[in-house]
């Protein structure tokens, strides 16, 4: 039995550390909606390729801008 | 002296255009003290994520201003007392 070939994952760029942004502003939900999925959760660090600070900075961002419900806790889309 | 940001969210029911008039006596007590207010933006109606005090929309309000810790206290729990102010929440964007 041959082992399948290793899998080589496309290593992922923070994309804060590329564009250079240093404050997650909470009230930029068009962004933050980038990091949530369609039930409202905080998509983890392996799918969004954020490094450890910005998605740190992203998590409380989102759970700031829940506090002010401009994003939801949850969504039933199902 | 600390940069602050403010965000009020409002009852739908007040009227849009009335709102900045509506929070001048609040923004009073920051005057007083030797702060000072450099913007007020409202965003005017928007839908709430969920509904709070059973309203599905709110106006929501931006507000940047620099002052004490204390006076920022003080207008935080002065606002919580009015019935037509759903929420509020006070930040400092330089912290983060």
């Amino acid at each position: 039995m041959a082992k399948p070939p290793p899998r080589k994952p496309k290593k992922k760029v923070c994309l804060f550390c590329q564009e250079k942004i240093s404050y997650v502003d909470y009230k930029d939900t068009a962004l933050l909606r980038k990091f949530i999925s369609d039930r409202g959760k905080i998509r983890a660090r392996r799918v969004t390729g954020n490094c450890t600070q910005h998605q740190r900075d992203v998590a409380t961002a989102i759970k700031n801008a829940r506090e002010m419900a401009l994003l939801p806790y949850t969504s039933t889309a199902r | 002296m600390r940069r602050y940001e403010l965000m009020v969210i409002l009852d739908p029911a007040l009227e849009e255009r009335t709102v900045a008039t509506s929070l001048d006596p609040f923004l009073g007590v920051i005057k007083s003290d030797g702060g000072s207010v450099e913007k007020v933006d409202v965003w005017g109606r928007r839908r709430l994520a969920y509904d709070i005090q059973k309203k599905s929309e709110g106006i929501y309000t931006v507000i940047d201003l620099t002052a004490e810790p204390a006076t920022v206290k003080e207008l935080d729990r002065q606002l919580n007392l009015n019935e037509t102010i759903l929420r509020t929440k006070v930040i400092r964007p330089e912290v983060h």
